[in-house]
């Protein structure tokens, strides 16, 4: 039955919308659309505060639930009326369940969270989210808010070992371990980061062509000295052989320049563009025009210093130039 | 002559500019109900079909006059006793019920404020348009931007709270300088909070600690071009490091994330992001403009974010800008930045030297 229509709702008048003699964008609404948000627009002006208005937010929620508007007054009359904030979490549940890929839903959660300063349930709710879609950013996103603001940090690396066994390329969980990993123990113990090394360069061994893996390396290591721990060139090296990857390569050559950087050598430099070359020409050729780039520019700063006495510059004058210094 | 079997490959990849042009034209008439998700941003849903018209250089097949003066019935103006400085902007849409009015003063609402996406694409539809924002009250319109701005640099998107992220700060970030002001945001805060994004592998995320995304890193780089900060923020070995995380999304198109499916739409993302970083002119065209080509919606027009799937506006406005930083021909350049046309940049330029110039002769 429309709203128009019920005598409890006869004392307001609704309010349509007024796009003006030249709509732009408009979309065509049932007449049961329109009733609904013709009055929640005669609400919305009062600012009334009741139950009536309360459950009309949850139709009009139903018919658009990215209706931020509905949901900002939602949560004014939540608090007006003083109303169960476990019911609504039960409440924000089915909805987030339905629409898991909505901001208004996943902020509103939050909110109620906050309000009951109860974050019990989030861990458990958010996996299922992720059970369903494991690279929801949403999702994810509360989750890292949960955890940091409740302290709720012990599980997460079992967490996010747990998935990574489920899919050892889902880059959302490598981005959790990262996460997880820098909020606690952090990266600086040698005994951690050798840890963390290993780990990945194992679940290369059993995935050789994932990006996220390689990042995850580079990034552990790249203001850390990637040319300077222990073994790891050689273990790359070996791998190359038997599991090599665009990847794989690109970490090369990032390897050697920043060796190159702490001691430029002629070999390295050759090294370098070796690799550059061969990424260019075979192993990713989509990208080949950025590796012959690369390679102009390395072939650039770290031009081999007999080329400069050659040429009869001192080298240190010239790099100093190239560095900027 | 070709032969037929040449003939449909040639059909096959052929850009079809006058299916996309009546897309957008209907994208601007009438949305049936199942599109009512999009009520609260419809201008930002005009702004696509407009920049994307454009983009193909078929304005005129809209009334432009009208276009403006439905925009402007979304400005959120000043109240006769200026109260609500702090919720100026551009409303998405109508959905309120506030008359309709494109003129002062503003009505006094207890729920009526402007969302800082609407505010960026607002403003950029009337330049698009031809308009000389003259009717826009910029004070008043900064003044509601400055109220969004949280102490860790981010914005969030209207004044009764929402989530806050770097988008909004890319909003934000085009709102001055389109206006020309900058005393509507703490920049210095901006750029901590997108220096926070930075990811360990070297993209950016939504914020500090959250994976990084091509969307977001397209946040943070257009944002900071458009402060002019964008060396002073990174450092030349942070930048290489973006510019390489960026150009590894390329699989045929682009995806946002590792180990994601590409998707039309960061072909833009992505690319104008690369474009940003000078070195877009090292990935791979061909096969950039094929993925981008096989999401293209043969009979209605526009494009989608996979091969045969629904197109939408934004995948074809983007699909369109993916094509154009290519180099497509018959298409406008893109500002890759301000995701305008150079053509609607130009009127921008023209118009922030008129009002450089009146403000030197008002004493």
């Amino acid at each position: 039955m429309f709203y128009r229509d019920r005598k409890e709702w006869a004392d307001l008048e609704p309010v349509p919308q007024d796009d003006g003699p030249n709509p732009v964008v408009k979309i065509a609404y049932s007449e049961k659309f329109s009733d609904v948000y013709d009055y929640f627009r005669a609400l919305l002006k009062k600012d009334e505060r009741s139950d009536r208005a309360f459950a009309l937010t949850a139709e009009a929620i139903e018919l658009n639930a990215a209706n931020y508007t509905v949901w900002h007054y939602r949560r004014v009359l939540l608090q007006a009326l003083q109303k169960d904030l476990r019911e609504e979490m039960r409440y924000i549940t089915d909805i987030i369940e339905e629409q898991p890929k909505n901001y208004q839903v996943w902020h509103h959660r939050r909110m109620v969270v906050e309000w009951l300063n109860d974050p019990s349930e989030e861990l458990e709710f958010i996996a299922d989210i992720l059970s369903q879609d494991a690279k929801n950013y949403h999702a994810w996103q509360h989750r890292q808010w949960v955890i940091q603001e409740y302290k709720l940090w012990d599980n997460e690396l079992e967490f996010v070992e747990k998935l990574l066994e489920e899919d050892v390329r889902n880059n959302s969980v490598w981005n959790q371990r990262h996460f997880v990993i820098s909020h606690t123990t952090g990266y600086s113990s040698p005994a951690i980061l050798d840890r963390e090394v290993q780990y990945c360069l194992n679940q290369i061994r059993k995935a050789p062509h994932n990006e996220s893996a390689w990042n995850y390396l580079k990034g552990i290591l790249q203001d850390r000295g990637m040319s300077s721990h222990p073994g790891l060139l050689e273990q790359v090296l070996e791998l190359k052989e038997t599991h090599c990857s665009p990847y794989l390569l690109a970490f090369l050559v990032d390897c050697y320049e920043d060796a190159l950087e702490n001691n430029n050598q002629k070999e390295t430099l050759n090294r370098a563009l070796e690799v550059c070359e061969y990424l260019a020409q075979e192993k990713d050729t989509i990208r080949k025009e950025y590796w012959l780039f690369l390679q102009r520019s390395l072939e650039s700063r770290f031009e081999c210093i007999d080329v400069l006495l050659c040429q009869g510059i001192s080298p240190l004058l010239k790099s100093d130039i190239k560095n900027g210094v | 002559m070709l032969s037929p079997l040449q003939l449909e490959e040639f059909e096959q990849i052929d850009f079809l500019r006058d299916r996309h042009v009546r897309f957008f034209q209907r994208t601007l008439q009438v949305l049936p109900e199942r599109y009512a998700s999009l009520e609260t941003t419809r201008l930002t849903v005009m702004f696509f079909a407009v920049s994307g018209l454009d983009v193909l250089d078929a304005l005129d097949v809209i009334d432009r006059n009208n276009m403006i003066e439905w925009i402007y019935s979304l400005q959120v103006l000043p109240t006769e006793d200026q109260s609500n400085l702090s919720r100026c902007g551009f409303r998405g849409s109508s959905h309120i019920g506030i008359p309709y009015s494109v003129k002062g003063p503003g009505v006094l609402h207890p729920y009526d404020s402007g969302h800082v996406a609407m505010t960026y694409t607002g403003l950029t539809s009337l330049l698009i348009l031809g308009d000389d924002l003259s009717r826009v009250n910029k004070q008043a319109c900064l003044a509601g931007l400055k109220a969004l701005q949280l102490e860790d640099g981010s914005f969030c998107a209207v004044p009764e709270g929402s989530e806050n992220d770097i988008r909004f700060i890319y909003c934000a970030a085009c709102i001055c300088y389109m206006l020309d002001d900058w005393s509507g945001m703490d920049i210095q805060k901006a750029i901590e909070y997108i220096r926070g994004s930075m990811s360990y592998d070297n993209g950016f995320g939504q914020g500090a600690g959250l994976e990084s995304h091509g969307g977001w890193t397209f946040c943070a780089i257009a944002s900071l071009c458009l402060m002019g900060r964008l060396e002073e923020a990174l450092s030349q070995r942070e930048l290489d490091r973006i510019r390489r995380w960026c150009i590894m999304r390329q699989q045929s198109g682009f995806h946002g994330r590792p180990n994601k499916p590409v998707d039309t739409c960061y072909s833009f993302w992505v690319g104008a992001t690369l474009e940003l970083l000078d070195v877009f002119q090292y990935t791979n065209y061909e096969k950039n403009r094929n993925y981008i080509l096989s999401t293209q919606d043969r009979l209605v027009g526009g494009f989608a974010k996979w091969p045969d799937s629904h197109p939408d506006p934004l995948h074809a406005y983007l699909g369109l800008c993916g094509l154009s930083l290519i180099g497509e021909p018959n298409l406008r350049k893109v500002h890759p930045a301000l995701n305008i046309t150079q053509r609607a940049f130009q009127h921008l330029q023209q118009l922030q030297q008129t009002w450089r110039d009146n403000a030197g002769t008002c004493t």
